[in-house]
């Protein structure tokens, strides 16, 4: 009876949460659904291959905005990555003291800053006195994006390092930047790297910090100082302008942009779970 | 008796206000194996530690004294604790080989990092010390495995066979086996002997049939302070004092 009971009361929270998991998982699947429907019958090879037609032709693709894409994110990835995983191994191996408290709540205030206010920042700072749009602009307004990431989530994976390992090195002989690189750093390059991988996805799909850095265009550059076009802001035009051809162009750069960014993610996540790279400490 | 190798004088260690080691002071054989005994908390491992300066780790711990490593003073503002570490070698209560690396990585580490590129060289250093860890036969078929998917007691074995790597005259050992089953410390036991024939070991246990079987030497720890020292045919027959006596008996601990 007890037991009877029991079973059936294990089974309604079963079931509770199955259905919680359920509903987060319906907006993930509606969007990916749409956008799939929507953007699957305007791809085509030219999607990638050619350059926006002037207004009233049909045709043409999006072969610069998704290249400006990604020459912006690489453009951030090279200055944040660097400077974000030496801050978290700095918060994670020597953040004790006051510098590191107050860095730790900079990096915190910059993760919440709205990406907007990040646009404008870079917008005051570089395009008003360069007077001009530019790549470098959007690439470094995508950095301040990134940097935050990839700083919290390299000190949070390095402190999952139990005391015992650092030490174990020390014992060694070995001196501490041995330690720290050979040992702790090496020893989660996979984790790192998927950090630092969601990261750089995040920017990938940021459209408010290129609106009024990088700009956009119609055509082919890659000029660091000239405005350039990316996907997100590409889609944002596209999408809000009269012309049907246009609005499906939009519906296929979200599907390519959502490809882009699901892959990286899943990608990432996938080394994570590799079994020869998966943390495990024994008793 | 035999040369001196470590020699501890008047050792006092303290974390910030609280004195965990008062005025130690032991000497330790050359090629012998040294006990460390001692209910829980009376500044065994503390002890220890000092020996390699990794207390040094510890925020506001802080030691005085002199321990001197073939006459020269370790604990010495001028000597780099690196360097120190290189001679005096430690393993760790809890396995701790290091994480993503394999077997063969695990024991190469310190040599690799000290400059040894060579791939045979590295090969035969990793196999000599898996044998003196007596440990080779069951790895080495295996040594691009990660050395975390051993188990317990090969890992400590692994952990040993590490530290033997840089070839330290002198091993520490902090109750290497209390996170084994009988069998697995029985063969860590076993493999101290071997030791023995190489290095001066410095081993803490709680368990004093272990020190019994194992040491030359052994040193009884109460609150801190040494309450005896001497050989384990004394101190485990005919021990002077009435509380290492209560202690063996099981009176108290
Ligand atoms: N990191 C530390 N900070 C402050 N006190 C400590 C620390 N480590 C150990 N102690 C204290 O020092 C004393 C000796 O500890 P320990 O050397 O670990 O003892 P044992 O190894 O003999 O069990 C204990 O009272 C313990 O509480
Ligand atoms: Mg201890």
């Amino acid at each position: 009876m007890y037991l009877k009971y029991r079973k059936l009361k294990n089974l309604i929270f079963h079931f509770s949460l199955y259905l919680c998991a359920a509903l987060v998982l319906i907006p993930l699947v509606l969007i990916i659904f749409f956008v799939f429907k929507m953007g699957a019958t305007s791809i085509n090879l030219d999607f990638f291959t050619s350059l926006p037609k002037p207004v009233g032709e049909d045709g043409g693709g999006m072969k610069h905005a998704i290249l400006g894409t990604l020459y912006m994110v690489s453009i951030a990835s090279v200055i944040s990555i660097p400077l974000g995983l030496l801050c978290g191994v700095y918060l994670s191996e020597f953040g004790k003291g006051k510098v590191a408290t107050l860095l730790r709540l900079t990096i915190d205030m910059l993760t919440g800053v709205p990406s907007i206010v990040i646009g404008i920042f870079a917008y005051i700072t570089i395009v008003v006195p360069l007077k001009s749009f530019s790549a470098m602009a959007g690439g470094v307004a995508l950095s301040i994006i990134i940097l935050p990431i990839v700083c919290r989530s390299t000190e949070e994976i390095l402190k999952l390092v139990p005391g015992h390992i650092r030490e174990a090195g020390l014992a060694l002989g070995l001196p501490r930047w041995r330690v720290i690189f050979n040992i702790v750093v090496k020893g989660n390059l996979s984790s790192l790297t998927t950090g630092v991988m969601l990261a750089i996805s995040r920017a990938a799909g940021e459209t408010a910090p290129l609106l009024f850095t990088a700009f956009g265009n119609m055509y082919l550059s890659y000029e660091i100082d000239e405005p350039m076009a990316s996907l997100p802001v590409q889609i944002y035009n596209y999408a809000i302008s009269p012309f049907d051809d246009w609005q499906r162009q939009a519906w296929a750069g979200s599907l390519v942009l959502i490809v882009l960014v699901l892959g990286i993610n899943i990608f990432a996540r996938t080394l994570i779970s590799l079994k020869h790279i998966k943390f495990r400490y024994r008793g | 008796m035999n040369n001196i190798v470590l020699s501890v004088k008047d050792l006092n260690v303290w974390y910030n206000d609280f004195q965990a080691v008062k005025g130690i002071s032991i000497d330790y054989p050359e090629k012998s194996i040294s006990a460390i005994i001692g209910p829980s908390g009376c500044g065994k491992s503390t002890f220890l530690r000092c020996l390699n300066r990794i207390h040094e780790e510890v925020p506001g711990a802080r030691a005085e004294g002199e321990i001197l490593l073939k006459g020269r003073n370790i604990l010495g503002s001028k000597i780099d604790p690196v360097q120190v570490r290189r001679s005096i070698g430690m393993v760790f209560q809890k396995p701790n080989p290091f994480p993503s690396m394999s077997i063969l990585e695990n024991v190469t580490l310190g040599v690799r990092l000290l400059g040894v590129r060579d791939k045979s060289k590295l090969m035969q250093v990793a196999e000599q010390c898996l044998r003196k860890a007596a440990l080779w036969d069951e790895v080495k078929d295996k040594l691009s495995q990660l050395g975390t998917s051993l188990s317990g007691g090969q890992q400590q074995r692994l952990c040993i066979a590490r530290a033997l790597a840089i070839d330290p005259p002198v091993l520490l050992m902090d109750e290497p086996t209390s996170a084994l089953d009988p069998i697995a410390s029985l063969k860590i036991e076993n493999l101290m002997s071997d030791l023995k024939k190489d290095y001066t070991v410095i081993v803490v246990t709680h368990n004093m049939q272990q020190a019994a079987r194992v040491a030359d030497y052994t040193s009884f720890f109460v609150l801190g302070e040494l309450i005896e020292h001497g050989a384990c045919s004394d101190i485990f027959t005919n021990p002077k004092e009435q509380k290492t006596e209560d202690y063996i008996t099981g009176k108290f601990g």
